[in-house]
């Protein structure tokens, strides 16, 4: 069980900024009329996740590294289920739609199945707490986020795998009233996406339900996702819904959109280019017009904690 | 010439709206903007682009359009700003280009890219673009003759394919804005195409029609 203590820099909650200063000190663009379509003075919806405030945990503090503007992390979005433009997801997800109460559905080859809220989740699995992970897109830019969550080894072990289970298979939610992006597109919804259970066990792997040591925001995939930090982004799901243990190897979408560009493992690596790019460098987001690109690190830094699971794969064919 | 298109063939009115890209985006609109603050060379790169794409829609539909509407003043103020319009085209484009070399940050991941036929296909209209740029003025229709110069500038048409491909390769899914942009302009093409069609059957066939003299 995960007893957390108060570190004495844990700041109390009280010393906070409150949230009502906090979204007003910007109110004089608003005045501008600079307000609406923009995170500044924009509103933001958080489902109310249990577990805040959540204890940093000192070996995941990436302190050699400045984490991304909180503007840009909650305003700068690939959530197609709203809208194909980056910029214009936060608003569209702001607009009504319901984060919680929410369940997760824990399915397939397990003795312990359940539908479970994520409060409650999060309360079995011993609460949250605050990593600082690197975060790579495939389409070769960057951020460091501090995630507030747990480890899904947590959840594995709640959900009692069988022999038969090799992979987990996550879906997002559907709701095409709420996400207008699910009315059409090319895309055939619900997102889904997989891992092996090797990788899904892995140390770094999180399911979020925070950034910044507060609920995440709906844009950011609220209530909880993934974050496999060691994969390109799109592997990290947003607002999950249902994690099937399967014994096939699921069908992620970018895959069954494009397979020729996005394979099952979407390992970061420099010397795999994507066909119409080079993966070798990447931009870093709020680093500025004149700013260099940043080489991309094998396994996005963090080849000592998971290189291990893919001796002997080509990581070539196997993109 | 009425008052409205007195207006129409104002050259300088002409050269705020080509530069109006560029002022726009040092007002608070795009300054603001989340996506522009994430990735401000992103962001340009794909706006330049956007505005030599835009004009050089308009540019290639000139003629087509004059065929369909001859007496229109605004197609005929189009003919008369063409030249000026094609060498924006061009501005934009090299403008383009420019942040392309701060979008990839250095000289070697510069060069990494052009290997990729998406890119390879941009440097080559670029390269037809300024070769139509370099000779937009009258001195050069001389120099080459006019018969030259014109199967030069027909090079556009090549520019047209080059173009509808690379902006089709970076859409991450899909062809969705290149689609909305260029169909008109491949049909506006296809229209001008069919009209000339006509037109020459008829003068084929204009001595065919003549009674016969005996």
């Amino acid at each position: 069980m995960n007893i957390r203590k108060s570190k004495p820099w844990n700041l109390p909650e009280s010393a906070a900024t409150p949230e009502g200063d906090y979204l007003n000190r910007r109110n004089f663009l608003r005045a501008v009329g600079l307000g609406s379509g923009t995170l500044i003075g924009g509103s933001i919806t958080r489902a109310a996740t249990g577990g805040f405030p959540s204890t940093k945990n000192e070996n995941y503090l990436l302190e050699e590294l400045e984490p991304t503007e909180f503007d840009l992390v909650a305003g700068y979005n690939n959530f197609y289920e709203f809208s194909y433009e980056k910029g214009e997801v936060q608003k569209l997800a702001n607009q009504g739609w319901k984060t919680e109460p929410w369940t997760i559905e824990i399915a397939g080859h397990v003795n312990n199945p359940m539908k479970i809220d994520v409060n409650e989740l999060i309360k079995k699995v011993g609460g949250i707490e605050q990593r600082v992970y690197r975060f790579r897109c495939v389409e070769a830019w960057s951020m460091v986020i501090p995630w507030d969550g747990f480890q899904l080894s947590s959840l594995i072990d709640l959900a009692q795998p069988t022999s038969k289970a090799k992979f987990l298979k996550f879906t997002t939610f559907y709701d095409p009233e709420s996400a207008p992006g699910q009315k059409g597109g090319s895309i055939d919804w619900p997102y889904e996406e997989g891992l092996t259970v090797e990788e899904a066990r892995n140390e770094l792997t999180l399911l979020a339900t925070g950034i910044y040591g507060e609920p995440i925001p709906n844009q950011n995939g609220a209530p909880i996702r993934l974050v496999v930090p060691w994969k390109y982004g799109f592997k990290s799901i947003k607002s999950i819904v249902k994690i099937e243990f399967t014994s096939k190897q699921p069908m992620n979408t970018w895959q069954a959109l494009q397979p020729r560009e996005y394979g099952f493992y979407a390992n970061v690596n420099p010397k795999v280019d994507h066909p119409r790019w080079s993966q070798a460098t990447e931009r870093i987001i709020g680093s500025g017009f004149f700013s260099k690109r940043k080489d991309t690190l094998m396994f996005n830094g963090y080849e000592e904690q998971v290189a291990h699971m893919y001796k002997g794969l080509d990581l070539r064919r196997f993109y | 010439m009425n008052r409205f298109a007195r207006i129409l063939r104002n050259r300088r009115l002409l050269y705020l709206l080509l530069c109006s890209p560029i002022i726009f985006v040092f007002t608070p609109y795009i300054q603001i903007n989340t996506e522009f603050r994430a990735d401000p060379a992103k962001y340009l790169l794909e706006y330049v682009g956007l505005a030599s794409t835009y004009i050089f829609a308009i540019v290639i539909s000139v003629t087509p359009l004059r065929r369909i509407f001859p007496k229109s003043t605004v197609v005929n103020s189009l003919a008369y700003h063409r030249r000026p319009m094609g060498v924006s085209v061009f501005a934009y484009a090299f403008l383009h280009f420019l942040i392309y070399y701060f979008y990839t940050g250095s000289w070697s991941e510069f060069v990494k890219d052009w290997e990729k036929l998406f890119i390879l296909s941009g440097i080559m209209a670029f390269v037809i673009l300024l070769l139509m740029a370099i000779t937009s003025n009258n001195r050069m229709v001389r120099k080459l003759g006019s018969r030259h110069w014109k199967r030069l500038h027909q090079l556009a048409y090549i520019v047209l394919f080059l173009i509808i491909y690379h902006q089709a390769a970076q859409e991450k899914t899909g062809f969705r804005e290149t689609a909305l942009i260029f169909t008109p302009v491949l049909a506006l093409q296809c229209w001008r195409m069919i009209l000339a069609g006509k037109a020459s059957f008829t003068t084929r066939n204009a001595s065919a029609n003549q009674p016969k003299l005996d």
